[in-house]
């Protein structure tokens, strides 16, 4: 009876833990995809952190409001800078140009948002005191909705921007001779 | 045999009727975003009972089932009387004062702030001195587990502590530690403000704070779901444990890790370096471990129990599993929505995959599966199971409670399925209403609605049990007996030390915050540039 | 005795085990997060202890500089005092004889000027040296507003915010609340009204409505909507003006012309 018992308890204890084992690889597995995807660049989290005041953004420095909106850069890719604050974004609508590499630079003016573009990975906070950044090429020319993702205070749900896509040509002729640019009314 | 029977019917008690006030406001909240009903006229309203819903079920429902049900572990399986009981009752009602307290504000609208406090945002003082008079309370209960732990080891010399308690205590230990988060936001950062006693306040810093305690909470949230899977299951079912090592395994890496990996929730932010980012997203993968062991001892321990019934065949033993017992109703419901909720944190922790659903309404579907679904149906079972041995009564008809959690099953299922559908498709959180008649948004309606069908399910099932619960305080009168634990298949002759104490498991759940916490806290909270103006809220 | 020996050595094995792998996970993690992934980033010319305290996240003050500000110069969190200073108020008093013409001896304008008896100080200092600023222009207080100080302009905050809220006579009562002013209209970007003047919430800097000229309103909200008055903080008026309708414009205005009573302080 005591052999039986032993028998049972060893073939237990080795079925627990070829289980332990299989449960461990499947941990080292995600954990390895989640390194294969940030080695590659698929996305990453913001790189360096910045920080800014957010009672004096109109006051100077990049958030002012003459530059907001898109600009093209040196290397032919667009920078977009905008303000998170309750219960807008300015720009409220955001013009990008397809198949161009992006970079949203953004901020809050006031208290916790966030800002989500739908259908695309852009998914970001923005907390007031610091910059987020994210890198995004958009494939096609369309409307995308912007909401703000994070309960601002009471008017959170008329909170929503719009990002609208155009082609490369029309977003450069926009562009012409304007230093940003935006699809605002 | 359980002493101290009036002290955890009152923190039962406190709990499901908390529990069912929270609900219906839950609910209600379903119903009014949804395209069933038209826009409210004031939008407060929605953020202030969502403030007041998120407090309860987050803060003072699972805190007090796990502490009802904690000095009943103490007394059933130390079988001794517990120690400090006027402590405890002292701890239970400042519970009770401080949800009065948070609950004034939030019902007046002076704190519609949500339940996880959004500074720069800042409401009512009493809103946030209530949160901390609840943690106090619990604190007292944290402090009351290891004194009796330690009396037992005391006149138990060189015995194992059984399973129940040890993970009873492990569980206090890591709420313990994980509240310490929150309580530093609130009394270094919020109160301060709130009182007018500073007028700035670094938002960054606050929500680092926040997610020490945001990720392992939940932990504390599962502890008594998991205490059941492992203790009264194999036991209600006519089973055995399959192995007592490996629960004990189970609970101290929850104590572990649960806690020193919260960053996964500041993914998306802007002050976290992305070195930390990735070093909490690794030990987020470590805690999946114990999930998954427990998923396999478990349903060792389930087939234990249907093989002494005749169950044969390699799947055909699930055929003799006691269906009709309303326990194995629950564990295999919660292992149900446990699997897809499980499923869907291994996206939310994985920072690529986070992107596409951060902060939409899928995050809200997980939480409320995880939670609301494989967590509490469990409480519901723990109840069922303690019942009759708090009230001396028998509890009634098993049809009830099968139905019960069937419909609490079936409504969580149509709850958040459509919810996390329309979260793939970008609809953010927290909204008081949506413009429906939009294209945009038109394909979310139907979801939605659907969604609010469930809510209403919920809500049936969620009074169904109040009423088996009370019924059950009139039942027949019937000694139940000494209320016991399962045992294990093979009982270990031997347990190590390790597995038996906490000084190694605490030291190292401290010793990884310190590296993983350590750093981003203090390069915020060093810095005197980082603070931004409050935001007052339900001030005129 | 031989049991508690046996209990401490099998304790330490587990000890330099559990340690030793909680120490080799948090280093193979942070040389993946600290130096691995950085390096793949593939910033040039940084040094490897530049790159480990960027992804520790050392913060770095943003330093842009731009020329060309146009809009408002105040910080609204700090423009007024909480509580303003003991002569303030008087001084504000004697000065306001000057504005009495348009905005009535008691704030309450009996033209179609704004009634400032009771509003908040944050809005009126903020207009007041916007107009000085020449970043809000008007023909008839630009004039005025450029001989003031900034201490007259803090008095005259302080003395209008210091006057009771009264009644008005130009109240129509009975005009049901628009859907714009209740609801706003989300998808075009449009919170409620009241989340920020006040029916639901108020937001520093923005000024209560109630019972203001319906004239005064509707030009302001077609000024912000034209961009011919663009003073407010990082458009956040401009915004919400741009995408309402004609329609809701004066709806709007109607509404909040028609109540009787400021709010209660």
């Amino acid at each position: 009876m005591a052999d039986t018992h032993k028998h049972g308890q060893d073939i237990a204890v080795r079925t627990e833990r070829n289980w332990a084992f299989v449960a461990i690889l499947i941990i080292v597995g995600l954990a390895g995809m989640a390194a294969f995807a940030g080695i590659h660049q698929a996305t990453m989290p913001q790189a360096v952190v910045e920080t800014i005041d957010p009672t004096r953004l109109h006051l100077g420095g990049e958030f002012v409001e003459a530059n907001l909106g898109s600009a093209v850069e040196a290397d032919g890719s667009v920078t977009v800078r905008a303000i998170g604050q309750q219960y807008s974004f300015t720009p409220a609508c955001i013009l990008v140009p397809a198949q161009t590499p992006v970079t949203i630079r953004a901020t809050s003016a006031d208290v916790v948002h966030g800002l989500l573009v739908q259908g695309t990975n852009i998914n970001t906070m923005l907390v007031p005191g610091y910059v987020s950044v994210q890198s995004a090429t958009f494939k096609a020319p369309g409307e995308h909705l912007m909401p703000c993702q994070e309960f601002c205070s009471v008017g959170h749900e008329g909170m929503w921007g719009k990002v609208k896509v155009v082609s490369k040509d029309e977003f450069l002729s926009a562009m012409s001779n304007k230093k940003r640019v935006s699809c605002a009314p | 045999m359980l002493h101290s029977r009036k002290l955890i019917l009152a923190h039962f008690w406190l709990a499901f009727i908390a529990f069912g006030a929270a609900l219906l406001l839950g609910a209600w909240q379903m119903f009014v975003r949804s395209p069933l009903s038209g826009w409210i006229s004031n939008p407060e309203w929605y953020y202030r009972s969502l403030t007041a819903h998120g407090t309860v079920m987050g803060y003072v429902f699972p805190t007090l089932v796990a502490m009802g049900f904690g000095y009943a572990i103490t007394e059933s399986s130390l079988k001794q009387n517990l120690i400090g009981r006027r402590w405890a009752w002292a701890g239970f009602l400042l519970i009770l004062m401080g949800s009065v307290v948070a609950m004034v504000p939030v019902s007046m609208g002076l704190a519609s702030v949500l339940y996880t406090f959004y500074p720069p945002m800042i409401g009512n003082p009493l809103y946030y001195i209530g949160v901390v008079l609840v943690v106090v309370g619990s604190w007292i209960w944290v402090g009351l587990m290891s004194i009796n732990l330690r009396i037992w080891k005391k006149a138990h010399p060189g015995e194992a502590v059984p399973l129940a308690m040890f993970a009873n205590v492990a569980g206090s230990y890591l709420w313990a530690w994980t509240a310490v988060g929150a309580a530093l936001e609130l009394l270094l950062q919020i109160i301060p403000v709130s009182l007018g006693l500073k007028s700035t306040i670094d938002a960054g810093l606050a929500r680092v704070f926040f997610s020490w305690t945001l990720h392992a909470i939940v932990y504390f949230w599962l502890m008594p779901t998991y205490i059941a899977y492992y203790t009264i299951v194999p036991r209600a079912i006519g089973g055995r444990l399959y192995s007592d090592t490996m629960g004990r395994i189970s609970f101290i890496l929850f104590l572990v890790v649960a806690m020193p990996i919260g960053i996964h929730h500041a993914f998306a932010d802007p002050q976290v370096g992305a070195g930390f980012k990735f070093i909490h997203s690794a030990f987020t993968a470590l805690v999946a471990l114990p999930t998954l062991l427990t998923v396999f001892t478990i349903c060792a321990s389930v087939e234990i129990a249907a093989r002494l019934r005749g169950g044969r065949g390699p799947f055909g033993w699930v055929t003799a599993l006691p269906w009709k017992n309303p326990i194995m109703l629950a564990v295999a419901f919660s292992f149900v929505m446990l699997g897809f909720g499980g499923a869907g944190g291994l996206i939310n922790m994985s920072y690529q995959l986070d992107t596409t659903i951060h902060n939409t309404q899928w995050i809200t579907g997980h939480f409320h599966l995880i939670f609301g679904g494989a967590i509490v149906i469990m409480y519901f079972a723990i109840a069922y199971d303690l019942w009759p041995h708090l009230t001396g009564r028998s509890l009634g008809s098993e049809w009830l409670m099968r139905t019960q959690l069937w419909l609490w099953f079936i409504g969580m299922i149509i709850t958040t399925f459509p919810w996390h559908y329309v979260g793939i498709l970008g609809m953010p959180r927290r909204m008081a209403f949506f413009d429906y008649t939009s294209p945009a948004l038109q394909p979310e309606a139907l979801s939605v609605a659907i969604s609010a069908f469930g809510g209403f399910i919920l809500v049936i099932s969620g009074f169904l049990f109040l009423a088996i619960l009370y019924r059950g305080q009139f039942g027949e009168r019937n000694e139940p007996g000494s209320y016991s634990f399962a045992q294990a298949l093979h009982m270990p002759q031997k347990v190590p030390a390790a597995l038996n104490g906490y000084a190694l498991w605490v030291a190292l759940m401290i010793g990884l915050t310190v590296t993983n916490y350590g750093y981003p806290i203090l390069q915020l909270a060093l810095r005197n540039d980082t603070s931004v103006p409050a935001v007052y809220v339900g001030v005129q | 005795m031989e049991e508690e020996t046996e209990l401490a050595s099998s304790n330490k094995s587990w000890v330099v085990s559990a340690v030793g792998i909680t120490l080799v996970l948090f280093a193979v993690s942070a040389l993946l997060g600290f130096i691995i992934f950085p390096a793949a980033e593939g910033r040039e010319s940084e040094s490897l202890w530049a790159s480990i305290c960027r992804a520790a996240g050392l913060p770095v003050s943003s330093t842009v500089n731009t020329e060309g500000i146009q809009g408002t110069k105040v910080a609204i969190a700090n423009a007024v005092p909480s509580i303003p200073p003991g002569e303030s108020i008087g001084r504000g008093a004697t000065l306001a004889q000057q504005c009495a013409i348009c905005h009535g001896p008691t704030g309450v304008s009996r033209a179609d000027a704004p009634n400032l008896a009771g509003q908040y100080p944050t809005v009126t200092y903020k207009q007041l040296r916007d107009f000085k600023d020449h970043v809000r222009v008007s023909a008839v207080m630009s004039p005025f507003a450029e001989h003031l100080t900034e201490e007259n302009i803090q008095d005259l905050a302080a003395y209008y915010a210091s006057l009771q809220r009264i009644e008005l006579k130009t109240a129509k009562p009975g005009v049901a609340a628009p859907t714009i002013v209740v609801s706003g209209a989300p998808l075009r970007g449009i919170a409620p009204c009241g989340s920020c003047h006040g029916a639901i919430e108020n937001k520093l800097g923005s000024p209560w409505l109630e019972g203001q000229s319906v004239v005064y309103l509707r030009n302001q909200l077609e000024a912000f909507a034209q961009g011919s008055r663009r003073n407010d903080v990082n458009e956040q008026m401009r915004n919400v003006a741009r995408a309402m309708t004609q329609e809701e414009i004066e709806a709007a205005a109607q509404y909040y012309a028609s109540k009787p009573h400021p709010p209660e302080i």
